[in-house]
């Protein structure tokens, strides 16, 4: 259970990173994915996180994580562990 | 014919399945209500209706959803609904791009919510038929419109023919098709695609032309062929999209304005503490003290009158003691506490539809997973406070195993509605006006003995990985006050007639117990009665929790086993046959059987049967879940041992600080 936490960086637009770098209000694009759970990484697909995708950051749980991210005019939570397996580049 | 609904979780495939039969299944609004299959018939048609429960995709994820996958897949409908929440069409034509690679008619059901409007989004269902090539119709299944429609096209079979589709790029169908022409069977395209994605439910049918397609395929794109086939199938939808959907400019939900409160950084917790307070305190504080004397006078005026008609009548002594010492006070006892049970169904109702449940595993998901749970079993807590069968069933829906089972097994300690009466008799007796705080305390005890429990059963017995957090959360909506009424009606009315059926019948053979000796004489003094032996021979369990020898407690807590609010009856039955002169119902009045108690004592017995092994209806569930008897018997035995130890913590810690010893 223990956590090994990534430094988060702040991302300009066209800079490439993941999911967990972007900010509330920005807008990203999905490059790719790298779960290294192929069950996990399969839900992610299916939840509709395919590359050419844009997310944004809708709210973040009072505890710090998961993270409610917007995509496909839906809203859907998941853990920052996670969106550390997801590539990006911001967009706007 | 047999006619499937598939679709997303809380997509509202229940409340259509409910329109479509009559039928009053339980919905909530957080992704996954349904977890087992469901069946029943359409209105005014001899076709079976099936609910499955929700899936995002033909590659299940859970246990639950395999059920879905299985039954649409293998069973072979004749017709499949598919139900797509307009509000998330995308995700939502993922699954019917999936369902229409089957050989299956599929019907696409539009649930139209209020939302749209709101939202500004405006869809065109013809367009959406033509580009699909499959029938389209719009519904509402909460407002009940166009299940007219759908009837009628089912029923004149109306539907049209499956054409498979393509939506991949040609080099993708290709393959498709050259796979196909080797596979045997039904579902051939779906098969194909599945073992192009290397699906591991199919790699056993595998061929060497199936690997040299695809590694054909991988090479030119640079990706693994999973990925590409979710991508284009994705892309495909989003075109479709543009096609048949536009949203009007974005504006600030009521969601996200409520969220803003309910989500907030710091008030998040205290909010959720202060509702969890507030439906105890209101159940058994305000609402409990104020029916619990105008019951009790009825209850009395009730049993005077019938042992006056009886006596009246002719009746012998001992059938008199039967119906007003036994069934009366029994029964009596139980009924007694219908208006705090209202209010608990109504308050876990509330939580359930409104879409403040799935917030709730959201923002405590964090802390969960820091003793090894995930956030998701906040919902088998939740719904667990109503009962803790489906409670304990709710824990289908958590993918890791391990995880599964200790929610299985911490699920029961949520005081449920049946313990309630336990409590609210405690509590009510011993502190009165507090009487709101201190059943609230016991709700918060228990959260805090899960939280542990859960840190030292992960730390020591169930070590295996943690799972992921992925849900969508959920749109608030104001609740359905037709359901609202329905379902608190249904569960007050099936505690009704609980109390009319099993209790009745308990406090029936425990009237037999007390009121005969061993060599069957009727008369006996109560303690010389074959329960109190009974009691007697497993008093010593009891005495560390209570600091008494009592065979009337001993024997009231076992019967928690058969359904805890028979542990108040028990006792109304032992209190009322020990008096020499029956002096109303107060079953813990001084100088009675029960008279011993004291606050500690009483708040140690009831941590006692609060987490002691749940009902035989919960044990069964538990069974089921944890699949196996002997599983199960663990479980009890671990839950009965926490209880037993922390009652005696509980009247030991208490002693020394009200200087009881």
């Amino acid at each position: 259970m223990r956590e090994r936490r990534r430094q988060r960086r702040r991302l300009r637009k066209g800079e490439r990173g993941h999911l967990i770098d972007l900010q509330k209000g920005q807008v990203a694009k999905v490059l790719g994915l790298h779960n290294d759970s192929a069950a996990v990484r399969r839900r992610l697909f299916d939840m509709g996180i395919t590359s050419g995708v844009e997310i944004k950051i809708k709210k973040i749980a009072p505890l710090g994580d998961p993270i409610d991210i917007e995509l496909r005019g839906y809203e859907l939570c998941i853990r920052k562990k996670d969106m550390e397996t997801i590539d990006i580049e911001v967009i706007e | 014919m047999r006619i499937a609904l598939v679709g997303n979780q809380n997509s509202g495939k229940t409340s259509l399945f409910n329109a479509l039969t009559g039928a009053h299944q339980k919905v909530g609004n957080w992704p996954g209500v349904t977890i087992e299959r469901k069946e029943g018939r359409i209105k005014g048609s001899k076709h079976t209706l099936i609910d499955l429960p929700g899936i995002y995709s033909l590659s299940p994820y859970s246990p639950e959803e395999e059920v879905s996958r299985q039954y649409a897949v293998e069973e072979k409908p004749d017709i499949i609904i598919n139900i797509i929440d307009v509000t998330s069409l995308e995700r939502s034509l993922y699954l019917t791009t999936q369902l229409l690679e089957l050989d299956c008619k599929v019907i696409i059901a539009l649930n139209m919510s209020d939302l749209l409007d709101k939202k500004g989004i405006k869809i065109d269902s013809k367009a959406l038929e033509e580009a699909l090539h499959t029938t389209v119709v719009e519904v509402s299944a909460l407002k009940g419109t166009g299940i007219d429609k759908l009837i009628k096209i089912i029923n004149e079979n109306q539907v049209l023919d499956n054409v498979h589709l393509p939506i991949y790029a040609t080099d993708i169908e290709k393959s498709i098709k050259k796979i196909e022409a080797e596979l045997e069977g039904s579902h051939q395209r779906f098969v194909a695609v599945k073992l192009l994605e290397r699906d591991p439910r199919y790699q056993k049918s595998a061929t060497d032309l199936d690997q040299q397609l695809i590694k054909e395929i991988e090479e030119k794109y640079g990706l693994d062929t999973e990925e590409i086939i979710a991508n284009q199938r994705y892309d495909f939808i989003t075109e479709l999209r543009k096609k048949v959907c536009t949203f009007g400019p974005r504006k600030v939900t009521i969601t996200d304005r409520l969220d803003k409160v309910f989500l907030n950084k710091f008030a998040a917790l205290p909010i959720f503490a202060a509702i969890m307070f507030l439906i105890y305190f209101l159940a058994v504080g305000v609402v409990g003290s104020a029916t619990v004397g105008w019951i009790e006078e009825l209850m009395e005026g009730l049993s005077e009158w019938v042992s006056g008609a009886l006596e009246n009548g002719g009746a012998s002594e001992w059938s008199i003691s039967l119906v007003v010492d036994g069934v009366i006070a029994g029964v009596g006892a139980i009924l007694s506490f219908v208006p705090q049970l209202i209010i608990l169904f109504l308050c876990i109702c509330l939580l359930e539809t409104t879409g403040y449940m799935s917030r709730i595993t959201f923002f405590l998901d964090r802390l969960f997973r820091k003793i090894g749970l995930s956030g998701k079993a906040l919902i088998p807590f939740i719904v667990g406070t109503g009962c803790s069968v489906p409670g304990v069933m709710a824990a289908r829906a958590i993918e890791n195993a391990e995880e599964k089972k200790m929610t299985v097994i911490l699920t029961p300690f949520i005081p449920c509605s049946a313990k309630l009466p336990i409590i609210a008799l405690f509590a009510g007796h011993f502190f009165g006006p507090n009487s709101g705080i201190v059943s609230a305390s016991l709700y918060f005890f228990a959260v805090i003995v899960i939280i542990l429990l859960a840190y030292l059963l992960r730390k020591f017995v169930f070590k295996g990985e943690n799972s992921s957090y992925i849900s969508e959360l959920p749109e608030y909506k104001l609740p359905n006050f037709k359901y609202l009424f329905r379902d608190v009606s249904e569960k007050t009315l099936a505690f009704i007639k609980r109390a009319g059926t099993i209790i009745l019948l308990c406090s029936i053979v425990i009237w037999v117990l007390l009121s005969f000796n061993w060599k069957f004489e009727y008369g006996v003094e109560v303690a010389d009665s074959i329960l109190a032996s009974i009691g007697n021979a497993l008093a010593w369990l009891f005495y560390p929790m209570i600091g008494h020898w009592s065979w009337e407690a001993t024997v009231s807590a076992v019967q928690g086993l058969v359904a805890k609010e028979q542990v108040v009856s028990s006792m109304a039955i032992i209190a009322g046959l020990s008096e020499d002169v029956t002096e109303g119902h107060l079953i813990l009045a001084e100088g009675g059987a029960f008279g011993y108690f004291n606050s500690v004592s009483a708040y140690a017995f009831m941590v006692f049967n609060l987490f002691s092994a749940p009902c035989f209806g919960a044990l069964g569930a538990m069974k089921r879940e944890l699949g196996g008897t002997k599983a199960m018997l663990k479980a009890a035995f671990f839950q009965t041992g926490i209880a037993w130890v922390l009652a005696i913590l509980v009247f030991l810690v208490g002693s020394l600080l009200t200087g009881g010893f």
